[in-house]
């Protein structure tokens, strides 16, 4: 557990340093965000109407983006392969690199997007059940990029691979959390659930995916 | 199992069994095209153009067969760790991608006179696009590693965590209102197809399978062969 | 069939892409294995001879 927690303060640590964690894909959140309305324009009842669906999807995007950090550079300065060694299961190390992740860059902006909704017309009352549902399906977003990262991390062109893999297991976690953010109190509170339900069933599954394909780029 | 994990013993018997397969798969075939072409009759309401579901269905039961096939391979290389399983996952997946695609084509083309519109983003399509992407990316990864041990771990470990994602997309997706017939062949009460369609159908679907069969026969061939040759090639620049 | 049917060009163009798919796949996974079990048995008889 200690060495847990020290792994994910190195994490939040090297990322908070190095820059390119939160800042980047703020940045880009923020430019879908401001694009939207230029591209669609100036239509508040179509902003409002879709700006859920855009607030999510710019979050999928982001955490996207910013998934092969999880993994990339420790693989490449040899970081990782000590880390492997250690006492510390691989699995266990993947699980605190993620969380380390979730905590720099994905949950930082599923607590923003519904504050920066107003950019898009987002309706206030649909600004709690959103955050709700975004922190939620954050933590999911988190372990399945950890996943597509520890598969393409020993790759030289790995960025639209881990895309490609990673976008069709983020379906479901976008269906929902839309849902969460949409519908009336008996759906919400049932595609909330249901986040939670994946975000557990991440917990336990990413990590011993990602584990092992790492196991396999470090042999 | 064990018997076939030598491939030479896997060669001789897929060899002495192909022909026959090719056969059952034609024989399956005319028998199938005839009941959708000329026996089966027009539907009530959508009139000639029901006769797609010969084509679309028995190519949608394939694409997540195939994928079950490919995941099953893949856990059984793990678990078993049977030298072949990799092989039969690999030679699956292009099989398994391109009736996928048929299915969104076909489904695609009855959708226009059925809905009026060629693309809608409902239950079944949209969970059949993301299984196409699914076999995709396990296309891509086999292409992307070049050392083939490592290639086949990380692709047992796409395969299986894209098996776990298709029941999860499928429900998702069904959250959604949905527009496409509900099941009414796999249900709990038995088929509410009528026999005249129903019978057509089901052997369509036995040629699709058969011709899967002999595909996928082939390919752990050609596969077999490509590793025979990537060995035959390192151990000559080791004779040097 | 009905082939003065509005529809029927929908039917022609689901089977027969359908039809060009499939032969396609199995053209081109026959024809790669043909070329593969050729290039394998080359590379068997020239380590065949090779080795004398």
């Amino acid at each position: 557990m200690n060495a847990m927690w020290a792994l994910i303060r190195r994490d939040l640590t090297l990322s908070l340093r190095q820059g390119g964690g939160v800042g980047t894909a703020l940045g880009f959140f923020l430019t879908v965000v401001v694009l939207l309305p230029l591209g669609l324009g100036p239509d508040q009842a179509l902003l409002q109407r879709i700006a859920p669906g855009a607030l999510w999807i710019a979050l999928l995007l982001s955490v996207l983006l910013s998934a092969d950090r999880i993994f990339q550079q420790d693989f490449e300065d040899g970081s990782l392969e000590i880390l492997a060694m250690a006492p510390l299961p691989l699995e266990l190390v993947a699980l605190a690199k993620a969380m380390a992740h979730w905590l720099s860059t994905s949950l930082p902006l599923a607590v923003t997007a519904p504050l920066l909704g107003f950019l898009i017309n987002l309706e206030p009352q649909a600004v709690l059940p959103l955050g709700l549902a975004m922190g939620l399906g954050s933590v999911t977003l988190s372990l399945l990029a950890a996943v597509g990262a520890a598969v393409t991390v020993g790759l030289r062109r790995g960025g639209l691979l881990v895309s490609l893999l990673v976008l069709p297991l983020y379906v479901p976690v976008l269906i929902f959390g839309l849902s969460a953010a949409g519908g009336g109190p008996d759906l919400a509170t049932a595609s909330l659930l249901i986040l939670l339900a994946l975000a557990l069933a991440s917990l336990v599954l990413s990590p011993l995916a990602a584990a092992a394909a790492l196991r396999s780029y470090l042999k | 199992m064990q018997s076939l994990a030598n491939p030479a013993r896997f060669l001789k018997i897929a060899n002495a069994v192909l022909p026959w397969v090719w056969a059952a798969a034609a024989l399956s075939l005319a028998a199938g095209l005839y009941g959708a072409l000329a026996a089966a009759p027009a539907d009530y309401q959508q009139g000639e153009t029901v006769r797609i579901i010969f084509v679309h269905v028995p190519a949608a039961w394939m694409a997540l067969f195939v994928y079950t096939v490919m995941a099953s391979a893949s856990a059984a290389a793990i678990v078993f760790r049977h030298p072949l399983a990799d092989v039969a996952a690999k030679a699956a997946a292009p099989i398994g991608a391109a009736f996928c695609f048929l299915a969104l084509v076909t489904g695609s083309i009855w959708g226009k006179p059925m809905w009026g519109a060629w693309w809608v983003w409902d239950a079944r399509l949209t969970s059949m696009f993301v299984l196409l992407l699914l076999y995709l990316g396990y296309m891509a990864i086999w292409q992307a590693i070049d050392e083939p041990h490592r290639a086949a771990q990380i692709a047992r470990i796409v395969a299986l965590v894209g098996f776990v994602n298709v029941p999860v997309v499928k429900f998702s997706v069904d959250w959604w209102n949905s527009l496409h017939q509900p099941a009414s062949v796999f249900r709990m009460g038995g088929p509410t197809i009528h026999i005249s369609i129903l019978w057509p159908l089901l052997v369509m679907g036995l040629a699709y399978t058969l011709l899967f069969l002999a595909l996928h026969l082939v390919a752990m061939r050609s596969e077999i062969a490509a590793r025979k040759i990537r060995q035959l090639r390192i151990a000559r620049i080791g004779d040097r | 069939m009905d082939l003065a049917s509005p529809h029927t060009g929908f039917v022609a163009a689901a089977y027969v892409i359908s039809a060009l798919v499939l032969f396609g796949l199995t053209a081109f996974i026959l024809m790669r294995d043909r070329r593969l079990r050729a290039e394998a048995e080359a590379l068997d008889h020239q380590r065949a001879k090779d080795a004398r």
